[in-house]
């Protein structure tokens, strides 16, 4: 996911008081909306530092809290360019709320804006560990595909695969206990203002995570399909 | 600024309606029948005038092939989308339609869009009659499951009958705004919305907060064919088949034989929610009467599979919301089809919960449209509707699969942006095509739109094109592309793959002149104008009349100036002036009636007639 806001911070100078302002979403001398968040991103949007465990009522309360201010219902008889701001900002903000409150969404998020994660960079290869039972599962999906071509039975191979998608699914279950561990973690170090390089170890060990959990996410997918 | 109102845009019937600033509640407008109903039926005059409403329904029974019904079925498709329509509807589609369908009438074509624009031009003139002032702003809503093209086509049809469209609201979600949030109701609320043409299902959630309520849309599913039309096309199927057995005679859906037939047909179906059996006989063209005993029993079983149709999409809404049936609080039934008791049933059952039908299942959606138009237009501040776009949006990759880039059931305005770049050097295009729905194929989704983005020519891989995609508040896509090397924003020419482009429109709004009955002012001013004619007329004649003798001079001279004041004012257009001076000359010459009629009075005495006065 490439970052939304390409522009760097830098103080802002209203577009219809011309005031230098402070103020996250909303003019601190004249009460307009601004152009751009104060901060360019999801998290600053909400007022909330970069940690990975959100408190979702929260969440909400800001999110419902900016959607009053923000919408465009309530820019209707208002000029084309506050129309057009309205309409940016709120969709903005909407795509904020619904990259924060999904988990792993989220995480995505943090790894792109921290400069980890880099679009079209993530690896779709299978992990070492695993490369053994990914060439069982293929050949059983392939076997499964001939026998329906070819009418044969195809009971047992059907249940070999179920057995496989329960196995995958446990592991990704696995990876999201692991992907909870690695982002309390984050949050500790940020806490306690840890040095970069801890910062840079977490963000790697949650990449890892990202790649392997959409690559069995994957598999378990093909595996549905093939057998609905 | 003229006041906003509501309108519900529907398959079989349209309406009307605003939010009585009085009261504060909504209310719909009648027609000149009194009913609130307009028949969303249109049909085109030899003379080359347009009949809309319950007058072009009875068309349908003498001028069928220049007669057109559900023509909100033909919105936003191309015409290889509506051939299986073909077969039930007496649609004429002209051979010649590319990606719009144009519709036969008579021996004139005309797009859906413009079709509709007669249904909401009438409206707009019933609105007008009724406040006595002009309307040009308004909210118009759809079924939650349209997709973009569909949408476009209804606010395309807005402009075309002189409305600016302010915003399209969801049905469904129009009439949870319509229900309200007054009484106990707070939480979880499904909405079933089964209309004359489409299915519609969305979950809410109420929210009340300190700055008021907020209406979130969690999700949204449905059909867009799929409505009452279905279940009088099972029925009418079930008596072709049968009056083709017993008689041969073979009934081909054009004719207006079939017409009368469906007509009846819709009135058995309608009486079957009230009572269990009811008896048809309809007379055939060989001079036998077909006759048939209907039991509320064999119409559910014939009806039944159109009601289970209904419950896929509304377990798919549940599944993206991620509640179960009984996490629903509250069950909102909306639109005609929901009267018919199976209907009713089978929800009450599914959710374990008696749903809400105190309001008028043909009024709710109209009304809420009428709130939102007031949320708009009041800057009413304490109520906040949130709706989702019912499809995903993607983008075609290589290899003709789609990217999702904004998931369905997103609350919008909903953004994403994409990154692209060339594949060879000096390339100087890069097409990109738009598509919606959820499969995995770009040839399986909704073809919204393809566009080429034109950039300089440079070696593979240099140019970065920054293209946002932005659904907005009625669920309609803008796309803007942004060279991100000089920040030089491009503008993109998006073609729409099922829909008019803005040259389309242009020409059809000189067209629709030729439609489209005088303005609203300009009728005021040419009626202020003949009843000024009147007067003046009146006046002079009384002025002739040997009793005017008995006025003052002042009296005299006032009279003579307000007829001056209302000669100038007829030359001009503003008919508020006109009617001002109107008044003035009658205030005038009060004194000069009265004159008259005393003279009137003895001439009766004296034997003498009214007229010899």
């Amino acid at each position: 996911m490439a970052s939304p806001f390409p522009i760097p911070n830098a103080p802002l100078v209203c577009w219809s008081c011309h005031e230098r302002t402070l103020g996250t979403h909303f003019c601190s001398s004249c009460g307009k909306m601004l152009q751009l968040p104060q901060q360019s991103d999801y998290f600053a949007m909400f007022e909330m530092p970069r940690k990975l465990w959100l408190e979702m009522g929260g969440l909400e309360q800001k999110f419902l809290q900016l959607s009053w201010r923000l919408h465009p219902d309530n820019f209707v008889n208002a000029t084309t360019e506050e129309r057009e701001i309205s309409l940016k900002r709120s969709s903005e903000l909407n795509d904020a709320y619904r990259t924060l409150r999904d988990p792993i969404a989220r995480v995505e998020y943090l790894l792109s804006i921290e400069g980890m994660r880099k679009e079209g960079t993530t690896k779709q290869q299978a992990p070492a560990n695993l490369l053994e039972e990914v060439f069982e599962l293929n050949e059983s999906l392939d076997e499964l595909r001939e026998a329906r071509e070819s009418g044969g039975d195809t009971g047992a191979l059907k249940l070999r695969l179920e057995a496989a998608e329960k196995n995958f699914q446990a592991k990704l279950n696995v990876i999201d206990g692991q992907l909870r561990d690695s982002a309390r973690e984050w949050d500790q170090a940020l806490e306690v203002n840890g040095d970069e390089a801890s910062r840079q170890k977490i963000m790697a060990q949650l990449n890892e995570l990202l790649n392997r959990r959409s690559y069995i996410r994957n598999l378990v997918v093909n595996v549905q399909k093939e057998l609905s | 600024m003229t006041r906003i109102v509501g309108i519900d845009l529907g398959t079989t019937n349209s309406l009307v309606a605003f939010v009585d600033p009085q009261t504060g509640k909504p209310n719909c407008i009648p027609g000149p029948t009194g009913s609130t109903l307009c028949p969303s039926v249109v049909s085109l005059d030899s003379d080359g005038s347009i009949i809309v409403g319950a007058p072009a329904q009875r068309r349908l029974l003498t001028q069928p092939e220049r007669t057109i019904y559900s023509v909100k079925r033909l919105m936003g498709r191309g015409p290889d989308d509506v051939q299986s329509e073909l077969k039930l509807f007496p649609f004429r589609i002209d051979p010649a339609s590319k990606n719009v369908i144009r519709v036969q009438l008579g021996d004139k074509v005309f797009t859906p869009p413009e079709i509709s624009s007669f249904i909401l031009r009438e409206l707009k003139n019933w609105a007008e009659a009724y406040f006595g002032e002009s309307v040009d702003r308004a909210v118009i809503t759809v079924p939650a499951y349209f997709n973009d093209a569909q949408r476009q086509a209804t606010k395309d049809a807005g402009k075309l009958a002189g409305l600016e469209v302010l915003r399209l609201v969801n049905e469904p979600t129009a009439a949870a705004l319509a229900y309200g949030l007054d009484e106990k109701q707070r939480g979880k609320v499904a909405v079933y919305d089964l209309g004359g043409g489409t299915f519609d299902i969305s979950v809410l959630k109420l929210i009340s907060t300190a700055e008021g309520d907020i209406y979130q849309v969690l999700s949204t599913n449905g059909d867009t064919h799929l409505g009452g039309d279905d279940i009088d096309n099972l029925l009418q199927a079930f008596v072709h088949e049968q009056i083709l057995q017993q008689d041969q005679i073979d009934f081909s859906p054009h004719g207006e034989l079939a017409q009368e037939l469906r007509r009846e047909l819709i009135a058995i179906k309608h009486k079957l929610s009230e009572a269990q059996s009811t008896r048809l006989r309809f007379p055939l063209p060989n001079g036998k009467v077909y006759e048939h005993e209907f039991t509320r029993g064999a119409l559910e079983a014939l009806i039944r599979p159109v009601v289970d149709r209904t419950m896929v999409p509304v377990k798919k809404a549940l599944a993206d919301a991620q509640l179960k049936p009984k996490e629903i609080e509250e069950v909102v039934l909306v639109g005609g089809t929901t009267r018919t008791p199976l209907v009713r049933r089978t929800v009450q059952e599914y959710f374990d919960r008696r749903p809400h039908t105190e309001l008028n299942p043909d009024e709710v959606v109209a009304l809420g449209a009428a709130v939102q138009a007031n949320i708009l237009d009041r800057g009413v501040k304490n109520m906040l509707l949130l709706d989702v776009t019912p499809l995903s949006l993607g983008i075609e990759t290589y290899g003709g699969a789609v990217a999702k880039i904004i998931p369905r059931n997103s609350t919008i305005p909903a953004s994403a942006q994409e990154l692209y770049t060339t594949g060879v050097d000096n390339q100087t295009g890069i097409d990109i095509h738009v598509l919606q729905g959820e499969r995995e194929l770009a040839r399986d989704c909704r073809s919204l739109a393809r566009f080429t983005l034109s950039v300089p020519p440079a070696p593979a891989g240099l140019p970065r094109v920054e293209v946002k995609f932005l659904i907005d508040a009625n669920g309609i896509l803008q796309v803007a592309a942004k060279d991100l090397r000089n920040g030089k924003v491009h503008s993109i020419e998006v073609q729409p793959s099922y829909g008019l482009n803005d040259a389309d429109i242009e020409h059809m709004l000189e067209e629709s002149i030729e439609y489209a009955e005088q303005d609203f002012a300009e009728r005021q001013v040419i009626e202020a104008r003949t009843e000024s004619e009147l007067i003046l007329t009146a006046t002079a004649k009384a002025l002739a009349h040997p009793q005017s003798a008995g006025l003052s001079s002042e009296q005299r001279a006032k009279i003579d100036a307000s007829m001056a004041g209302l000669q100038e004012a007829m030359r001009g257009s503003d008919y508020k002036k006109i009617r001002q001076r109107i008044d003035q000359l009658n205030h005038a010459t009060e004194q000069l009636a009265e004159l008259l009629m005393n003279s009137a009075v003895q001439s009766v005495l004296a034997g003498k007639n009214l007229a010899e006065v």
